[in-house]
């Protein structure tokens, strides 16, 4: 078992790493949020991701280093099957939906309904209403996303990958509700590997900033 | 495709109209360059063929929405030959006006219009046959919606026309086939008369002129009101009745009562005219051509003693679109060539600056920039420097010998065919580069296509030295067998009504491979849907995954004038190496086949394999998609080209090779990496080198015993009829499908996903030991791994279990080594002889034997761990040796 997670860089600042995933209908803008966020890019003509795709970025706050271990899944209803091996063990998840489209709302909702149901305990649930640069095109109002936010007590933003609107911020504001104590700390450190069997690592591993 | 014959390759270039920056349309995407659409309103031209049109041939695009038409083209043009008297006889006159007609017909068929029909773009051959050009720009712009400039010529135009208004205005109704009829009046009533209509008149006069011809009401014909105007009512009274009769048809004001193309050509005054002829359908292969190629086909009389002339062109008999490749390779750039004659003129950007900019970005004060204006120079391409450059090639090469046998072939094979051999050594993107090279294997390919599907194993064997680019849609149409009329099927299917998976197709399909100029058109999109669609439609057993735009777009971007073949393509693909995937419940399937590629991995980089395994980095991660799109997704299409040229000559199992080839290019940076430096490494996937990858994949195919890429999901045998040409041998046992082999007691046999997952090592069937150790004679050993010429065994066969059982009953030549005794505590092999015949076989296949049992795939596990390349274990255990008799009671001779 390869021992990372917990480390020091620089002998400074403490350093976590959380796994994030991100769920939601097709072509509502995953992979181009991810992509702001990572890289600071805007493809006009991002591709689809098949099964999912995997980035990470690193973000600080108050004196401590955030690794975000990001799976970036596909949309397709087909591929709902794979979703579980990404979500499971996330501490944090984005659901996307795009403001231009009532279906991809109903979608997510579906979405945060089963990570409520299946996901880790304590997830940190994030809905993200894409496409607010195309807000003449709106069909979801914000008012509505909001409300359902607040009653799931999800964080919610609209974003937009093309203009890069609240989109670090919706990962800042993920990152702060976070736990970064130690009690908390054991779920903390799923990783990337043994998606599959988190029970057996949950036991095992060790508080993520306990060190 | 036409013979080049004795006509000219011409370039012409004009501007599409440029967006205003920063321009969205209602999907928030940018919009589609006027340059893209017109290039992809444009491919079909290629393939429009007919006597009295320049055939198309390419379309380039250059910066700044620059675009340049390739065609067809003669010096010779009506202009200038109606000022001879080649007219004046009626029958010259008339057969001058059928042949455009026959023309203008066509178009009209294949439903578009010329609109630009002009003196100077009636061009003749070297018969004096009528060639119609530049007839498509008109088609091609949208009906001229994507060009600053009008499209027509102003004196030639119908009345009607300019009724309508500017093209570019939303109001303007597009011309209809009749305006045509109209120009064409005009262009003969001047060719019969001698004269110039209004030759001094400014546009806004002529404009004026014309549309008081086509005043509603006037009682006068246009025609008279023409004659009068010029002074020519008693010139043509001295016409012809017949010629008379035509141009007043021609001239009626009202379209109702203009007769359209085709009406006129069906008039008796044209009765002693017939159709000109087409190509002959001998001249097509299966896959251009609907019904039966040999209807109406003359073989040729046999002429004993033909006299070879030396200045025979044989160029010439190539088709202009070989002609125009070779003339690319042979260093042509149309770019360069319209720039020599002084076609590509730029203005300085700074006499682009405007007086004022609005704040909404409106632009104000700026002079037009003349270059922007249609010029119809056409500039001819010189083929004089392919013509040297092809100056040796002897002339039997442009006609190989390829039936009859080898000795015969090998006869007629000239001295640089033998320069051939040596050339195809060289990496594959300098052959693709050579003209010479090139040249003799398009002239090889034609003949084999044409000939296909009698050819076929013969294309089999070609392909696997390579597959020249000009040739790769009907080539790889070839090697997956398409057959049967698949234009048919692919009309019978409903392609329009809604079905549910639409709006997924919908958002999928721009986002697939857009880098693609060609794909990125509104031309492809519609295409790339239709044909998904015709997918999903014929395949109700199979579902739309996403991933299966991306496998179906290197099939439109080859056949993008042929959907049917394209469509014909991806099932005939997708059954081969994508047997249910595309099934709604495919996890079986999936992770039956990222099994056996772990498995893969472990047999040939077990390093590797163990690196992956301490890690966590599991197949699932990273290589559905590799599979599931056939790396279609993965790679851009230049690069899915080569290695599908690769992948369609193997087996369904060869794409497992691929993938472990991918692995072994990335291997020192996964190596040394974490989980997450691998796993963004394989999602960047960073520049793989395609060839080495294929040479690779081919090396590891070649070292896997064909048994141990067995799966229980692969395609059962296709039963093929005895007939059927399909059905010949296969020229190789390495593109042998493993469950095409025949099935005996020996064979593998289906295990479950659990058991299957369990084991790191890859099972082999009884059967392949035994050919792996030549226990059936070297006659028959055909495996991959075959016997090396020292004779040295090249497997190593443990037998695992006890001493007492071994000696009861073994394979000759395995060697003992019982599981109990084998491994130290530690893991580490105890050391033996037998451990020292292990280490001495390094590189070879190490079979671990024993009961049947999990005895066997521990063990070879263990091995693994310790980086013991090439472990697998026999399926079966050696109880199912009993029966065949070959096990020995002898001691071994340790």
């Amino acid at each position: 078992m390869a021992n990372r997670g917990s480390h020091k860089p620089n002998g400074s600042s403490p350093m976590c790493q959380f796994k994030l995933v991100l769920l939601g209908e097709s072509a509502v803008g995953k992979s181009s949020l991810v992509l702001r966020f990572v890289k600071g890019q805007f493809h006009e003509f991002q591709e689809s991701t098949i099964g999912a795709a995997f980035l990470t970025q690193t973000v600080v706050l108050d004196d401590t280093t955030l690794k975000f271990e990001i799976w970036d899944t596909a949309g397709q209803e087909r591929y709902h099957s794979l979703a579980p091996m990404y979500y499971r063990g996330s501490q944090a998840a984005v659901v996307v939906y795009d403001i231009t489209n009532q279906d991809t709302f109903a979608r997510a909702k579906t979405w945060v309904r089963e990570l409520e149901k299946q996901g880790s305990p304590n997830i940190v649930i994030a809905l993200a209403g894409n496409k607010a640069d195309m807000a003449n095109k709106r069909m979801v109002e914000y008012e509505d996303a909001q409300a359902y936010a607040e009653e799931k007590s999800l964080l919610f933003m609209e974003t937009s990958a093309k203009t890069a609107m609240n989109v670090n911020d919706i990962f800042l504001a993920i990152a702060k509700r976070l736990p970064r104590n130690d009690d908390s700390g054991n779920r903390q450190r799923t990783q990337g590997q043994h998606l599959e069997d988190k029970d057996r690592r949950e036991v095992k591993e060790g508080g993520c900033c306990s060190k | 495709m036409q013979p080049l014959g004795k006509a000219n390759i011409g370039v012409s270039t004009f501007y599409a109209s440029s967006h205003a920056e920063d321009q969205c349309g209602a999907d928030g995407l940018p919009l589609t360059p006027n340059s893209i659409k017109i290039q992809g309103r444009y491919q079909w031209l290629k393939v429009l063929y007919h006597p009295r049109l320049c055939q198309h041939i390419d379309i380039v695009r250059g910066k700044h929405e620059r675009l340049m038409i390739i065609a067809e083209h003669y010096k010779q043009c009506l202009e200038e030959e109606s000022e001879n008297d080649t007219y004046a006889d009626e029958g010259a006159f008339l057969r001058l006006a059928y042949e455009i007609l026959e023309g203008l017909a066509y178009m009209n068929e294949n439903g578009f219009v010329h609109r630009s029909l002009s003196p100077k773009n009636i061009l003749l051959d070297a018969e004096g046959h009528v060639k119609l050009s530049k007839y498509a720009l008109y088609y091609m712009t949208g009906c001229g919606a994507d060009v600053t400039f009008p499209v027509g010529s102003p004196r030639y135009m119908a009345p009607e026309v300019l009724m309508a208004g500017p093209s570019h205005s939303s109001s303007c109704l597009p011309s209809g086939p009749k305006s045509d009829v109209w120009s064409l009046g005009i262009i003969l009533l001047e060719v019969a008369l001698h004269f110039k209509i209004w030759p001094n008149y400014a546009l806004p006069q002529l404009f004026a002129k014309i549309l008081l011809l086509g005043k509603y009401g006037s009682s006068q014909h246009p025609l008279d009101t023409i004659l009068k105007e010029h002074s020519l009512v008693e010139k043509f009274e001295s016409l012809s009745s017949n010629i008379r009769y035509l141009l007043r048809l021609c001239l009626q004001p009202l379209m109702e009562e203009r007769p359209s193309a085709k009406e006129l050509l069906q008039n008796e005054i044209f009765k002693e005219f017939s159709p000109s002829p087409g190509l002959d359908k001998s001249t097509y292969t299966m896959f251009q051509c609907q019904g039966m190629r040999c209807e109406g086909l003359q073989v040729p009389q046999y002429i004993e003693d033909v006299e070879m002339t030396d200045d025979e062109d044989y160029l010439a008999e190539r088709s202009v679109n070989e002609v125009y490749y070779l003339w690319g390779l042979a260093g042509g750039d149309v770019e360069n060539e319209l720039r020599r004659n002084g076609l590509l003129q730029s203005r300085p950007p700074i006499c682009g600056m405007p007086n004022v900019v609005t704040q909404y970005g409106d632009i104000l004060g700026l002079e037009r920039d003349s270059t922007s204006l249609y010029d119809d120079t056409v500039v001819m391409l010189s083929l004089d420097q392919l013509r040297t450059r092809l100056a040796h090639i002897p002339p039997e090469d442009y006609y190989p010998l390829i039936e009859g046998d080898r000795e015969m072939q090998k006869l007629s094979q000239s001295q640089s065919s033998h320069d051939l051999k040596e050339l195809s050594q060289l990496p594959l993107i300098i052959r693709e580069k050579d003209i010479e090279y090139q040249l003799h294997r398009i002239v090889l390919y034609d003949r084999l296509l044409k000939g296909y599907p009698y050819t076929i194993n013969r294309i089999k064997l070609e392909a696997r030295r390579d597959i020249p680019p000009l040739f790769r849609a009907e080539t790889w149409a070839a090697l997956l067998e398409v057959s049967g009329d698949f234009m048919a099927d692919y009309d019978k299917i409903d392609k329009e009504s809604p079905v549910p998976i639409d709006h997924q197709i919908g958002v999928d399909i721009p986002r697939c491979h857009q880098y693609s100029e060609l794909l990125s058109s509104p031309v492809a999109h519609n295409k790339l849907k239709r044909i998904l669609k015709a997918w999903v439609v014929s395949n109700p057993h199979l579902c739309y995954w996403q991933g299966l735009d991306s496998l179906c777009a290197p099939f439109l971007y080859l056949n993008f004038n042929n959907e049917a073949l394209a469509l014909a393509c991806l099932s005939a693909f997708i059954k081969k190496y994508l047997h249910k995937f595309f099934l709604s419940e495919n996890s079986a399937v999936i992770e039956e086949y990222l099994a056996v590629f772990s498995h893969l991995i472990a047999f040939h980089d077990p390093e590797l394999s163990n690196h992956m395994g301490s890690i966590g980095f599991d197949p699932k991660l990273f290589a559905i998609t590799w599979f599931l799109t056939m790396f279609s997704h993965v790679f851009p299409l230049h690069k899915i080209f080569h290695l599908w040229d690769t992948l369609l000559i193997g087996n369904s199992s060869f794409p497992l090779c691929v993938g472990v080839a991918i692995l072994h290019q990335l291997r020192d940076g996964l190596l040394n990496a974490d989980f997450n430096e691998c796993i963004l490494l394989i999602t960047n996937m960073p520049e793989i080198n395609i060839e080495d990858c294929v040479k690779e994949s081919i090396r590891i195919f070649c070292h896997t015993p064909k048994s141990a890429t067995y799966r229980q999901h692969a395609r059962p045998p296709v039963k093929k009829e005895e007939s059927s040409v399909f059905a010949l041998k296969p020229i190789s046992y390495y593109t042998v499908e493993v469950n095409e082999l025949p099935r005996s007691e020996l064979s593998r046999e289906p295990l479950s996903l659990e058991e299957l997952k369990s084991e790191r090592c890859p099972r082999i069937s009884a059967e392949d030991l035994l050919e792996l150790c030549g226990l059936k004679g070297i006659e028959n050993s055909k495996s991959p791994t075959k016997k090396s010429k020292s004779s040295k065994p090249i497997i190593l066969i443990i037998d695992i279990r006890n001493s007492e059982d071994f000696n009861r009953g073994h394979i000759p030549l395995s060697v003992n080594m019982p599981f109990n005794q084998a491994f130290a505590p530690e893991g580490d092999l105890v050391a033996c002889p037998a451990v020292t015949q292990l280490n001495n076989h390094k590189g070879r296949v190490i079979v671990v034997v024993g009961n049947r049992g999990t005895n066997a795939p521990n063990f070879a596990a263990q091995l693994t761990m310790l980086g013991y390349e090439k472990v697998c274990t026999m399926h079966g255990g050696i109880e199912c040796l009993k029966s065949t008799g070959i096990l020995t009671v002898s001691s071994p001779d340790l």
